[in-house]
């Protein structure tokens, strides 16, 4: 069967300046841009291939590109240089609240997220109830979305994104957020959906807990580029040695 | 992004997805602007149906001029007002579609360019829901309608197809130059000018001749003058200005899509 998630070379730079603003202005009356054009490569020659069923954690510091990397896989971002095929659906648990809107209700933005993430009204009004139940925000079902609190938000976000019925999961840091009781709901409502073993995961971590607990393989991304590549014990081990020798 | 072991039903489905997701959001826009039922209503009809008397006073009061003697110069107005008025917000709104809405189109991976689509259709839902207010002022005036009435949705789709090309080539571009959207506007504000919404083009050949051929080569002056040709046939075109407008409007739309596809993943890593 072929590889459920191909990345081949996989390339992204960005500008060293975050936001790099050009402007009509400028080109006009002086004819070129003056803005920065320094770049770096976030991720560069990313080669590997993940099969159904793995459970992947990308391991790595602070700024080395993982995120970059999850996110070309989610589609959201695309690469400068090779390529990511990804077969099959995706749940995106990456910036999960990013999308929803502060003026609508939890109902309407229920409706709304589960939708652009490709259910159908009627998956949706079947699921409805349940991803409430799990987000305990039955009290809450007609409030505006910006009156809720962080971790409200960050639970109704988990469990709609959860409930999409998607054979590739990409989770992004964000079980290290709400109270530990939802939390340990949160990792049951994961393993729940491993429990099949035909569901891929790939998850981003920097809890090293967690990323033994979930994940069976890992990848080391030191700038931009995968150093290791094998169980996660030993990428943990490779990191964690390299880690303390740059200390 | 999905590949899966028949690429053509594949593709079917991407494309059932990417217009359930327009449907979605589109329904989202117009329930949100609409809310309250009249309310909503009158209050989206306010600004074209104050600026019709406002243009009525100034070019029908002040400045009389003899063309529209005979013709009810507010229904003339109200047409190319309403018409006039989708454009104007089409391209505002599909130019800033993208960058107003960076967090949402950042996580979800739908095609990018249903944001353009969804403003255009949108904005397009607001004009078709505005026709019964060009209806009331016929009956008010009991001006005649005749057969060519039918090309009022050829119209439609002629403004339709350039407003989503303009948004496509321009929502990017406002992404990454800070000023391109102030400078749209001042360019809006030329347009509504150039285009046939305040007078009408017979009145221009008059005292210009040929050269208003050119003024006939904007897009928007044909589906201004498919609205209207019903209403008054002198305000049809020959039928070659609307072949080279169709042909215009092609244009923009490839070159929209190519410089949205083009500029996608720049456009992307700035949100």
């Amino acid at each position: 069967m072929a590889p459920v998630i191909e990345a081949n070379n996989l390339g992204i730079q960005f500008y060293r300046n975050r936001k790099r603003r050009i402007s009509v202005r400028e080109i006009l009356f002086k004819g070129k841009s003056t803005s920065p054009k320094e770049q770096f490569w976030a991720v560069r020659n990313a080669t590997f291939k993940v099969e159904q069923g793995e459970a992947v954690g990308l391991v790595g510091a602070n700024g080395h590109g993982k995120s970059t990397l999850l996110k070309m896989i989610a589609g959201v971002l695309l690469p400068d240089e090779g390529s990511v095929k990804v077969r099959g659906g995706v749940a995106p648990l990456i910036e999960i609240t990013g999308g929803f809107q502060g003026q609508l209700s939890a109902r309407e933005n229920v409706y709304l997220i589960a939708g652009l993430h490709g259910m159908s009204k009627k998956e949706i009004d079947a699921k409805f109830d349940e991803m409430i139940d799990f987000a305990e925000l039955h009290k809450f079902i007609d409030t505006p979305f910006r009156h809720f609190s962080s971790g409200m938000k960050v639970r109704l976000a988990f469990s709609v994104v959860t409930a999409l019925d998607e054979p590739i999961v990409l989770v992004d840091e964000v079980l290290a957020v709400g109270d530990s009781k939802f939390k340990q709901k949160c990792y049951n409502r994961l393993d729940e959906m491993m429990a099949g073993g035909d569901r891929t995961i790939f998850m981003v971590s920097h809890s090293e807990r967690n990323l033994r607990r979930f994940c069976t393989r890992g990848l080391y991304v030191r700038h931009g580029e995968i150093v290791a590549d094998g169980n996660i014990d030993e990428t943990l081990d490779a990191y964690n040695a390299y880690m303390d020798t740059d200390a | 992004m999905t590949l899966a072991a028949d690429p053509a039903s594949d593709r079917a489905a991407t494309r059932r997805r990417t217009l359930a997701v327009l449907n979605l959001l589109v329904r989202r826009d117009i329930k949100l602007r609409y809310a309250g039922a009249w309310l909503g209503y009158g209050w989206t009809m306010l600004e074209p149906l104050l600026m019709t008397m406002v243009y009525a006073f100034v070019f029908g009061v002040l400045l009389p001029t003899r063309d529209f003697a005979e013709t009810p110069y507010v229904l003339y107005l109200i047409t190319g007002v309403l018409a006039w008025n989708w454009f104007n917000t089409a391209v505002n709104e599909g130019m800033t579609a993208v960058s107003s809405e960076a967090k949402i189109v950042r996580s979800a991976d739908v095609p990018r360019w249903i944001w353009v689509a969804r403003t255009c259709t949108s904005t397009m839902m607001i004009f078709i829901f505005a026709i019964p207010v060009i209806v009331a002022f016929i009956l008010w005036f009991r001006h005649p309608v005749s057969w060519l009435i039918i090309l009022f949705p050829l119209g439609i789709v002629l403004q339709f197809a350039f407003a989503f090309g303009i948004g496509l080539l321009l929502s990017p571009l406002a992404v990454l130059a800070g000023d391109v959207k102030r400078l749209v506007r001042v360019l809006l504000r030329v347009g509504f000018y150039l285009t046939p919404v305040l007078y009408s083009l017979n009145a221009v050949h008059s005292r210009f001749g040929d050269y208003t051929a050119l003024a006939k080569l904007n897009p928007i002056a044909g589906s201004m003058s498919l609205f209207r040709a019903g209403l008054w046939s002198s305000d049809l075109f020959a039928w070659y200005f609307y072949a080279a407008q169709v042909v215009i409007t092609l244009l923009t739309l490839a070159l929209g899509f190519w410089v949205f596809k083009r500029l996608e993943g720049t456009v992307l890593k700035e949100l």
